[in-house]
């Protein structure tokens, strides 16, 4: 484990909790760091949403297979198993003969996944998601990986909470339904980029959180205004683009 | 399986409007959200302009005061889900959280005889559709695993609105339905996305394109993620008019 990373993720993510951040993009920098930091291929963070499904939240790449497969969890997979006990799931080897999850092992593998671990973000007993990562090699986490790994989901809990007041049961279930509107408001802000400027949505993503950060606003509130056709600065003009 | 809870939650809608000889609209929602979640009482508003300022639909006179309290006040949980794109759970009107949170509101509130107060933005990402608020007489938790249901409920509610607003119904009712359960497949990114890219490509608000996805995966007897999978993946194109296209 690169110690030197290790505190930098440490020092980003508890800067990033002192300000007025973005739950989806201090999410979306929590599951970058994870990959970096466990030497995973990908990793995503999903939510329970109270309607009974698991939503991703943040993903350390936009790119549709991958979102795929954390949408398939909702009928087999690591992340349903994990929300259901509470506890770490891990499969060690998606290519294998047997799998616990047939339909979801054969996805995986053929985006280039042979691992996959999920673990849970609790709060007072109750499971509120999933921190999943993907490796692109059979075996599972070391034990000191598998610890920094809780560790993450744990502060992914803490980061959903937000500045709510836990004193109150309900907040917890408040706050997850502003991450997931939030995601939907992002998602309607890529296609409509990805639409206006002819790029694909892993780009139009990058867009987004890359304007907000320089204008020093909030990555939902760059996508809502967006969307809503309130922003007359963004995406910004460039030469080579024609204004429409 | 949210799929079929879905459905039975609508069959409770569609049951109630059947009850009361009437086609389903947003005040038989309202009505089996109160019923289900053993509340006292609740109202719907639309937000024709920023904020839910139109009142659809009460079930009782508390209800209406609630409602219109918080529009006289400019103040209250109704205009903030809006805001925060978050409900609010105020199990307990007297928790001091919320005297803070609403100085003028909680004591006229608690006046009126509510205790507790659940109230639930209609909206999908930045698509604004209105609130749905219920009331309790007295203070106290939503029964445990009723959330799901009044969120799935809150969902039908916002559909309604966005197809009736954008269709060629009333605004009260849900477009062409006829009792059919509307599609409530809404949490796909790719239903997002494609919401999105017609509204760049129509060149309308997001509630129009929404609307429009909609009544064509509709007019098409198609899933609303498979259609929406079809324009994110450039496979289909719908234009300004109201005939389908297809192609390139």
């Amino acid at each position: 484990m690169d110690t030197e990373l290790l505190s930098d993720t440490f020092v980003d993510l508890a800067d990033t909790m002192v300000a007025d951040f973005d739950v989806i993009d201090f999410l979306h920098l929590l599951t970058d760091r994870s990959v970096a930091l466990l030497a995973a291929s990908a990793a995503g963070v999903v939510l329970a949403d109270p309607r009974g499904e698991l939503r991703v939240a943040a993903a350390s790449s936009e790119e549709a297979g991958l979102l795929e497969l954390f949408q398939l969890q909702n009928d087999q997979g690591p992340c349903l198993e994990c929300f259901r006990t509470g506890r770490p799931v891990t499969a060690t080897d998606l290519a294998g003969p047997a799998q616990r999850w047939p339909r979801f092992a054969e996805a995986a593998a053929r985006s280039g996944f042979r691992s996959v671990e999920a673990l849970p973000m609790r709060l007072r007993g109750q499971v509120i998601g999933a921190l999943n990562l993907f490796g692109a090699q059979p075996g599972p986490l070391e034990a000191a990986d598998l610890r920094i790994g809780q560790a993450l989901a744990d502060v992914a809990t803490i980061g959903l909470l937000h500045e709510r007041n836990v004193r109150r049961r309900e907040a917890v279930a408040e706050q997850l339904q502003t991450a997931l509107n939030s995601r939907v408001v992002i998602e309607q802000a890529k296609g409509k980029l990805a639409e206006r400027l002819g790029i694909d949505m892993d780009r139009a993503f990058n867009m987004l959180r890359d304007y907000a950060r320089n204008s020093n606003q909030r990555l939902t509130d760059v996508a809502r205004a967006f969307v809503a056709g309130a922003s007359a600065e963004f995406p910004p003009r460039s030469r080579h683009q024609p204004p429409r | 399986m949210t799929d079929s809870r879905a459905m039975v939650v609508w069959g409770q809608v569609a049951a109630h409007a059947a009850a009361h000889g009437r086609r389903v609209s947003v005040a038989d929602v309202c009505a089996v959200a109160v019923g289900s979640a053993q509340l006292s009482g609740g109202w719907l508003a639309a937000a024709r302009g920023g904020g839910p300022d139109f009142v659809i639909c009460v079930t009782d006179s508390v209800a209406e005061q609630l409602a219109e309290l918080q529009l006289m006040l400019g103040e209250g949980p109704c205009l903030d889900v809006l805001a925060s794109a978050a409900p609010v759970l105020a199990a307990d009107l007297g928790d001091e959280e919320f005297s803070g949170r609403w100085p003028a509101f909680i004591p006229a509130a608690r006046r009126l005889g509510a205790g507790a107060v659940f109230v639930f933005p209609l909206i999908v990402g930045a698509i604004r559709a209105g609130v749905m608020g219920l009331y309790h007489g007295s203070p106290g938790p939503l029964p445990a695993g009723q959330l799901g249901d009044l969120l799935i409920l809150a969902d039908t509610a916002t559909v309604m609105l966005l197809d009736g607003a954008h269709g060629d119904a009333d605004g009260e009712d849900a477009a062409g339905l006829d009792g059919q359960a509307p599609d409530l497949a809404l949490h796909r990114a790719e239903i997002d996305q494609a919401t999105g890219m017609l509204a760049m490509q129509l060149g309308v608000p997001a509630g129009a394109a929404f609307a429009r996805l909609r009544a064509y995966a509709y007019s098409q007897d198609r899933r609303l993620a498979d259609v929406a999978g079809d324009i994110v993946a450039r496979r289909l194109r719908l234009h300004r008019d109201s005939g389908p296209d297809d192609g390139p």
